[in-house]
């Protein structure tokens, strides 16, 4: 099982407060995690991981001997892998720091286990692809990486845009993607305008995913907002 | 410094006003001078005045009784010199004995333009001889020589104001010298005090004439250099405060809600206990943006949030906030209607995206927060002339008219002094109200059409 296979990871989390790391190290464990170490202090975090070999960590800012800006990147020169800063320190500039050096994702404290969870698993799924690359929904599978569509046994290929669109919304299958952030994973940073050209690229793709593209099932429009992306298993 | 220039000018308005005004007045002296001299300046008039009076009758020459008594009493001495004989042929009993009693042609000439030793004299023609009056020592002044140039007399009104002109132009460069060192020193001092009102520091040199009003000026300058920096030190210090004790309960406040969302979340255990956690979860989030609200209105307050302004499309910028809230799975009790026109696709504004974002956020919240009973949210963007609005309405509990009052006047615990004791407490709105402030947009709190509350928020379109 994919899920599975990511819950295998390895986790190394630090913070200085020893409560704090009791309980993410629960909530991890409840969700299936079972590879978490923990440090709480920057010499500890990087003496931990020579023999741990993490592949995603989750480090606080303010540490007793350095900060979490710094061990991010004494981590990341041994072997890339995503990171997680989990701070108390809410201000703009820290995070611009925290996303500027390559951190995956950034929280600030206070936290729900909920929203926590989210976040790490959606790292997990972005940074270690699954080696199986078909992604179910309800008519059809999508395989990303030979970007085609497979309906009904017969393979339909999808086009640039197309691909990108739908990798946008599996991205955050299950919640609403707005038509502004699809639009800029098509055509990029300045994607004003490009509402109706959204629109038809939508229709194409349904006419591809979809048993009867009149009443969608997998893709689902969400008037005025976006588009939202029903796969199964998420 | 427009005040200097004007200065100048009226300084010199009053220096030209009093310069005309002075030979206006020397001019009425004048007249009224002569005018007064007038009287007894007619000698001349007297003497051929008297040879018209002198009568010859069988025993000579006879003067009438009032005349000669007006000569007598006013000193003055008289003779008659016959044109024949060139002798004194009558004379008043008041002449001095050096007067000589025969003359030459040249004695009347002499006598007649000057003196008879000393004696101011005059003459009158009378019909056989000429009448001459002598009047007291140092009575009268006589010009000698009687004679100018005529090119002089006739060039006089040329000359008069050439010579006026010159005068006014001399009093005018001796003005201008002496009040150049005063405008020099009013110049650097009027500076200051305009300076002083936008509360730049200022140091002027304390020299001149008006040093001792320099010292002051620098000693107030000083003063309130160093207040303002006390101000602000003060309030970057509630600021950081603030900041630090916001900083310092996310830790433990991360904890509270993690293990309570963990039970909240356990099958094992009793739903009773479940909801108690919910309620634990529920009241930490408050906590939650009561700390990320107070630690922001504070900043925004006392100006130490930094604004990073760009070109958005407004309506990308609220969409996103609105699927991030549909996103979040909140309770089915609250719905958000997306109710912009689908034919409005852009709204380009200057904004900070994050902090409009945290505005919208914080009124959608509001709608949640005092409805517990669940209500619908209804959001909307119009385009009007120059400005953008954003509608944020919801068919709640809504406000009387005297709470949406209270809203719009009362000020806020963070903004008021110790007197005041209508104080709002909650945080939401007022940081909505200065993030508006801070992008020069208006917050408007009022019913909704759907009879629960309204909050529409007006920002500037840009071009």
């Amino acid at each position: 099982m994919r899920l599975d296979y990511l819950k295998q990871k390895r986790i190394l989390l630090v913070d200085d407060e020893q409560e704090l790391l009791n309980m993410v190290v629960s909530i991890l464990n409840e969700d299936g995690f079972q590879n978490v170490k923990t440090a709480k202090t920057v010499s500890e975090a990087v003496a931990v991981s020579e023999n741990f070999q993490p592949e995603f960590a989750i480090l606080d800012v303010m540490l007793p001997d350095g900060n979490g800006f710094d061990l991010m990147e004494r981590l990341k020169k041994a072997a890339d892998y995503p990171v997680l800063f989990l701070t108390a320190r809410g201000e703009d500039d820290d995070k611009f720091r925290g996303f500027g050096l390559g951190a995956d994702d950034y929280m600030v404290k206070p936290f729900l286990p909920k929203e926590l969870l989210f976040r790490i698993n959606a790292i997990l799924r972005r940074s270690y692809k699954t080696e199986n690359p078909l992604v179910k929904l309800h008519d059809s599978e999508i395989n990303f990486e030979r970007a085609e569509v497979i309906k009904n046994g017969e393979h339909i290929s999808l086009t640039a845009k197309e691909h990108d669109i739908l990798a946008a919304l599996y991205r955050n299958a299950g919640r609403i993607v707005t038509i502004d952030a699809l639009c800029e994973a098509a055509w990029g940073d300045n994607p004003f305008g490009y509402e109706n050209s959204l629109m038809a690229h939508i229709r194409r793709i349904r006419e591809k995913i979809e048993v009867k593209p009149s009443q969608p099932v997998s893709l689902i429009t969400v008037k005025g907002l976006g588009y939202k992306l029903i796969a199964e298993g998420k | 410094m427009k005040s200097v220039p004007k200065l100048i000018r009226h300084f010199i308005g009053i220096m030209l006003l009093s310069s005309v005004l002075l030979i206006i007045l020397n001019f009425a002296l004048l007249v009224i001078y002569t005018l007064n001299q007038a009287p007894n300046g007619s000698p001349w008039i007297t003497a051929q005045e008297i040879a018209d009076h002198l009568l010859q009758d069988s025993n000579g020459y006879v003067l009438t009784e009032d005349i000669e008594f007006e000569l007598q009493n006013t000193n003055v001495w008289a003779i008659f010199i016959d044109n024949a004989t060139m002798e004194v042929v009558w004379q008043t009993g008041n002449l001095p004995e050096i007067v000589p009693m025969s003359y030459t042609i040249s004695d009347i000439a002499s006598l007649t333009r000057g003196y008879i030793d000393g004696y101011p004299t005059f003459t009158g023609e009378a019909e056989n001889g000429l009448v001459v009056l002598g009047y007291p020592k140092d009575s009268f002044w006589k010009h000698m020589w009687p004679s100018w140039d005529y090119h002089l007399i006739a060039n006089l009104p040329k000359t008069v104001l050439s010579v006026f002109a010159i005068n006014i132009a001399l009093i005018f460069i001796i003005y201008v010298i002496a009040n150049s060192k005063l405008i020099k020193s009013v110049k650097p001092i009027v500076g200051g005090i305009q300076a002083l009102s936008t509360n730049e520091e200022i140091h002027i040199r304390e020299k001149g004439l008006l040093s001792e009003l320099a010292v002051n000026i620098n000693k107030t300058s000083d003063i309130l250099q160093t207040q303002s920096r006390q101000l602000r030190k003060r309030e970057t210090a509630r600021a950081n405060w603030i900041a630090g004790v916001s900083h310092d309960i996310r830790t433990p406040l991360s904890i509270v809600m993690g293990y309570a969302g963990q039970l909240e979340s356990d099958m094992q255990v009793s739903k009773d206990n479940r909801k108690k956690a919910a309620v634990i979860v529920k009241q930490s989030k408050r906590m939650r943006n009561l700390i990320n609200d107070l630690n922001l209105a504070s900043k925004l307050e006392y100006n130490m949030q930094p604004i990073h302004p760009e070109r958005q499309n407004l309506i990308s910028v609220i969409r996103q906030v609105v699927v991030d809230f549909i996103n979040m799975n909140i309770d089915e009790k609250y719905t958000i209607e997306w109710q912009t026109d689908e034919a409005l696709t852009s709204c380009p504004v200057c904004i900070d995206k994050d902090l409009i974002k945290r505005a919208v956020s914080n009124l959608i919240q509001n709608s949640m927060n005092h409805n517990e009973q669940g209500c619908h949210i209804f959001v909307r963007i119009l385009a009007e002339d120059s400005h953008c609005k954003i509608i944020i309405a919801d068919d709640g509990v809504g406000a009387t008219d005297e709470q949406l009052e209270k809203l719009g006047h009362a000020p806020h615990y963070m903004v008021c002094d110790e007197n005041t004791s209508e104080q709002r407490h909650g945080l939401g709105l007022l940081i909505v109200k200065q993030i508006m402030f801070a992008h020069k947009g208006e917050m408007t709190v009022k019913h909704s059409e759907y009879d629960g509350f309204e909050v529409d928020l007006s920002l500037p379109i840009t071009m």
